[in-house]
């Protein structure tokens, strides 16, 4: 689902637009492996950005739950390599995924992924899908109740 | 952005996602019935948790916070092109309440498996759905070598109410987890039927 205006945008994001990921040293966005350089980038990239693993149910997700629907805005830039657990989800979501799905396909916990994808949500990474054709409760009970007659 | 928009949309239809959640007591066969209706193998995530944050009772006096990842595992049922149903398995221990509330939220309804050797492990899936208003049915998953009862017995043991179906499961056999699903789905539509009183 590449198009030129992704491109466009990944592109124009070569640092992340609204991020806190200020480059602590200037020649950080290439990964060149120095030892000393990782020590001090990782717990920076992996902490700063991402909600940590305790924001289970924190009040800055709502909205964002198990089965919200999102899809990538975006291919993963240049600068991801800083945050894995971001270009796997970016990848995991060229179609349609709700969060829940992400989180299996991506191996981490879900209230931890839910954080990332309200991040992602807000800065523009993700989009957040509604279903193509909104259903009342009653009309989605009986739609289950032939679907599950009929498996 | 604005001009690729269309572009990126999908083509595809999105479906909506709704859930139906399994609940029981520990080792009672929720991830087997999941497993024995979804269309895809049972995924398995995991949320991780600070205990002290949670008020568990069971562990009074420590002073440092120690995590503990629970497994939640899920399935899923492509109903038609507009309605995905997911399966949710809820973790058998019961201190982590905190993950049934958001599981509760707006699902269709709930499976109580009880487990015939012990009964009373699914006494607090029945609490929670009766407080929290969320219909569900028990499926009674009778295992080798245990009791019999009867459904009488079963209604009395739990203290459900009269209209809350108990129906017999086996929860490695598909068609009857089917049957199971059936019948909340059924309850839970005659339940929101507007004649009921009330
Ligand atoms: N006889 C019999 N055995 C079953 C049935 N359902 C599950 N089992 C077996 O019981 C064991 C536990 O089943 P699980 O599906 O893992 O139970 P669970 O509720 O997911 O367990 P926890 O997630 O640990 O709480 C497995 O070895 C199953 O094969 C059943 O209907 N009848
Ligand atoms: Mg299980």
């Amino acid at each position: 689902m590449r198009t030129d205006g992704v491109h466009g945008h990944e592109a124009a994001a070569d640092g992340p637009p609204e991020e806190t990921l200020r480059d602590p040293v200037p020649n950080t966005r290439r990964h060149d492996g120095e030892p000393g350089e990782e020590r001090f980038l990782r717990p920076f990239a992996v902490t700063a950005g991402d909600p940590g693993a305790h924001a289970v149910l924190g009040p800055e997700h709502a909205g964002v739950d198990m089965l919200s629907l999102v899809v990538a805005a975006r291919v993963p830039g240049r600068h991801e390599w800083l945050r894995p657990e971001r270009e796997a989800i970016l990848d995991h979501a060229l179609r349609a995924r709700t969060v829940v799905e992400l989180a299996a396909e991506v191996g981490l916990p879900v209230g931890q992924v839910r954080g990332i994808v309200a991040a992602m949500i807000a800065d523009g990474s993700l989009q957040r899908c509604g279903p193509s054709r909104p259903l009342g409760r009653q009309d989605i009970l009986h739609a289950v109740l032939a679907g599950l007659c009929s498996l | 952005m604005a001009s690729a928009d269309s572009e990126t949309r999908p083509q595809e239809a999105i479906p909506q996602a709704v859930k139906i959640i399994i609940a029981g007591g520990f080792g009672a066969g929720k991830t087997t019935l999941v497993a024995s209706v979804s269309e895809i193998t049972p995924l398995s995530t995991e949320e991780v948790m600070t205990e002290a944050s949670y008020g568990v009772d069971d562990i009074g006096g420590v002073e440092h916070k120690t995590t503990t990842t629970v497994a939640l595992d899920f399935g899923r049922i492509t109903i038609n092109h507009d309605i995905v149903l997911y399966l949710f398995g809820t973790p058998g221990q019961n201190r982590f309440w905190f993950m049934w509330d958001e599981l509760a939220e707006g699902a269709l309804g709930a499976v109580v498996l009880a487990d015939t050797r012990r009964l009373d492990t699914c006494f607090h899936a029945v609490d929670f759905f009766e407080r929290r208003g969320v219909p569900f049915v028990v499926a009674v998953n009778r295992f080798e070598g245990s009791t019999v009862y009867r459904e009488e017995e079963v209604r009395e043991a739990l203290d459900v109410s009269a209209e809350v179906p108990i129906v017999l499961a086996d929860a490695r056999e598909r068609e009857s987890c089917k049957e199971v699903l059936v019948e909340l789905v059924t309850h839970v539509i005659r339940g929101r039927d507007p004649v009921m009183s009330g």
